[in-house]
């Protein structure tokens, strides 16, 4: 018994399981106070309105919408881990990568031309789509690197910039817009542009927006996992992001990192509008303001304690919120109640490094009273 | 003539929207905390005037409900920026962090509060946007009896308040305290300085500050869409007060070069030389964050921000 016991509180000293203890209370706590608002709407429905987000897919009776729309959450996911890796990336360089919106516009951009408008082949417009993001990026890193100028509110330009750009160069161009329903064309399921299924639809009741997107998105994240594990560019990167100055003096060029994760980061936030649009599920709209991916990938990669694989979870969870969120329309909720647990969840992730600052000195304070207690046994 | 002046009180306003929450910005980044919740304060105060706006009965002089209006405004901006403060202040989470996640939250709660209050038997959802045309009037007149002419008299409230900030960040004590908590907080302490307490104040300014640009900046028109928070105005000026050095009269230059860029994207159509160019109107959409970036990069370079800025004051680090 007392086996078991030591051998979870050991278990609680590790920091992963610290970091997700505090993520999993931050989500606990976004939740609680959308259940909150949702009581404060409309007491009599709350409790179905809240099953209905938690539960998403799960409210359907029948099994094939189940799997289809478990299929949808997952598929929606995707893009999502690939926008908290662009997060993720950035800030291990010490960066915040505020626009990320903006990159996954551009991208949009290019799919929308070279995918629905030229119906090239899928992975040649996925690959055109990385570099678009990464150029994209790298505006601000180099703005950062050779004129100091903050890449936050760079970012927030940038993303401003990017929205009206793409706004008014697809809606201009008759071969990429659909003018009647003032968006851009979807990639059909038959087109060139389409990420192929490879057979993943048949797990989900023949949904053709899950397919090999999927898998490439796990091959990603395990790629950024083992690039900031094993690889000196990750290394660099990372030291780099800790302290610039002593990196540069130990030999580690600040410059040239800087523009690498900046490059990488916005490489995955078009691989990201990718993901997102080329299996045919959604396209660009015109919108008043730069997409809210960019800013949900923030909450996360925070969700996520900044790790690599921690994201992939995070991701799920807030997209299967956000989906569950679009069901209680009908209920007389508005669906923004979904964006408000999110936004919250990102608002006490700030607060999770103190808290296990707090873990750390509680179990301090244990150590020095027990070295106390045996020191008091041995007089 | 009518084109002109209409064109100029655009301007005018925007300057004003800008100056005023850049400089409650200021007040947050001189103490040492980044002021990126400008957006969402600007919102939510927006959001509160607003209800109030829907709400107060028409039977009250307008006198009474203006002044409700405005009070409910400024204590929106200012109860919202708390939210920044204790995150960042006195839990030390990540600045940029907490104002992100707060610019999120303030367009979700917008929305969900105003959808709820417009909710009706035909519409059981409700809609994002609040028409108010009746305290638009009260809040604009007509200037020398011109029609279509307008001038937002809360201008009036705004222009004072430049000079008094700078007196108050030059001139007192408690301005060259708030300084100093940003640019070397453990010095700042060690002269028995509260420096939790004096960023909260900060903090507490900004919010402030940028309810009353948010009033301001919906009054400007007879309705608001709240799914688009405040339009990118609290982006733009937290762009303006490191555009203006963290000084409040290079501020107040710097909104004057963006407003006027951001009254070219709204009155191009009706100015015949530009209309007739034929250029997409999301050009000179773009064009104000475009001049934004351009002048960032000539001007970043010798940036003198708060040297504490945007880093918890921690008491054990001295």
């Amino acid at each position: 018994m007392n086996r078991i016991k030591m051998f979870f509180s050991s278990l609680l000293k590790k920091d992963a399981a610290k970091t997700v203890i505090t993520s999993l209370w931050c989500a606990l706590l976004g939740l609680i106070v959308g259940f909150l608002i949702l009581l404060c709407i409309n007491a009599q429905e709350a409790g179905y309105g809240m099953s209905s987000i938690m539960g998403n897919f799960l409210i359907f009776k029948n099994a094939d919408n189940r799997l289809d729309y478990f299929g949808q959450t997952l598929a929606k996911a995707a893009p999502l881990i690939a926008m908290s890796l662009s997060i993720l990336v950035c800030y291990k360089a010490g960066l915040f990568n505020l626009g990320a919106s903006g990159q996954y516009s551009v991208a949009v951009l290019v799919i929308s031309f070279m995918g629905a408008g030229a119906n090239l082949p899928w992975w040649l417009v996925m690959v055109a789509a990385m570099i678009a993001g990464a150029l994209w990026s790298m505006i601000a890193g180099a703005l950062k690197v050779f004129f100091n100028v903050n890449e936050v509110i760079s970012g927030i330009m940038l993303n401003w910039i990017a929205l009206y750009l793409v706004n008014g160069i697809l809606s201009a161009n008759a071969t990429v817009w659909d003018s009647t329903h003032s968006e851009a064309f979807t990639i059909s399921g038959e087109s060139n542009a389409h990420i192929p299924t490879i057979g993943l639809d048949k797990l989900f009741a023949g949904n053709s927006i899950v397919g090999l997107g999927m898998v490439l998105i796990l091959v990603v994240a395990i790629a950024i996992f083992v690039l900031f594990k094993k690889t000196t560019i990750g290394y660099e990167i990372k030291a780099a992001g800790l302290n610039g100055d002593a990196a540069d003096y130990a030999g580690i060029s600040k410059v040239k990192n800087i523009l690498i994760a900046t490059a990488i980061s916005g490489a995955l936030a078009g691989f990201a509008a990718s993901l997102n649009l080329q299996n045919g599920f959604t396209s660009w709209r015109l919108s008043s303001a730069p997409p809210l991916i960019g800013f949900q990938g923030i909450s996360a990669a925070f969700l996520g304690g900044l790790h690599p694989i921690g994201v992939i979870f995070s991701s799920y969870f807030i997209e299967h919120v956000t989906e569950g969120g679009s069901m209680i329309t009908d209920l007389g909720f508005a669906p923004e109640v979904a964006s408000i647990i999110t936004s919250v969840i990102i608002y006490l992730s700030g607060f999770v490094a103190f808290l296990k600052e707090m873990m750390r000195k509680s179990e301090i304070k244990e150590q020095l009273e027990s070295i106390s207690r045996i020191k008091g046994a041995g007089k | 003539m009518i084109i002109a002046l209409s064109t100029f009180s655009y301007l005018l306003a925007f300057v004003c929207v800008l100056t005023i929450v850049a400089l409650g910005g200021m007040f947050s980044e001189k103490s040492g905390t980044i002021a990126l919740s400008l957006e969402g304060c600007m919102t939510i105060g927006a959001l509160c005037a607003g209800i109030a706006m829907e709400v107060l009965p028409v039977s009250l002089p307008d006198g009474l409900s203006v002044l409700i209006v405005l009070l409910v405004a400024l204590a929106g901006g200012g109860a919202y920026a708390l939210l920044l403060a204790v995150a960042s202040i006195t839990f030390k989470a990540n600045q940029t962090l907490a104002g992100t996640a707060l610019n999120i939250l303030s367009t979700g709660v917008a929305v969900v509060l105003v959808k709820l209050i417009t909710k009706t038997e035909a519409l059981p959802v409700g809609m994002s946007r609040l028409n108010f045309t009746r305290f638009y009037e009260i809040f604009n007149v007509n200037l020398f009896g011109m029609q279509g002419v307008r001038f937002n008299w809360l201008i009036l409230i705004v222009l004072p308040l430049i000079p008094i900030v700078y007196f108050a960040l030059y001139k007192t004590q408690y301005g060259l305290r708030l300084s100093s908590c940003g640019e070397n907080p453990s010095c700042a302490d060690s002269l028995g300085i509260n420096v939790q307490k004096t960023r909260y104040v900060g903090v507490l300014l900004s919010g402030i500050f940028a309810g009353l640009g948010g009033l301001l900046l919906i009054t400007l028109n007879a309705e608001w869409e709240f799914a688009n928070g405040a339009n990118g105005f609290g982006f733009l000026a937290l762009a303006v007060l490191i555009f203006g050095q963290w000084k409040p009269l290079y501020i107040f230059l710097g909104a004057f070069i963006f407003s006027a860029f951001k009254t070219l994207s709204v009155s191009y159509p009706s100015i015949d030389f530009l209309a007739n160019l034929g250029i997409s109107s999301y050009f000179y959409l773009a064009l104000p964050y475009v001049v934004c970036l351009v002048v960032l990069i000539f001007t970043s370079k010798k940036n003198v921000g708060p040297k504490a800025l945007g880093t918890a004051y921690d008491k054990g680090k001295r």
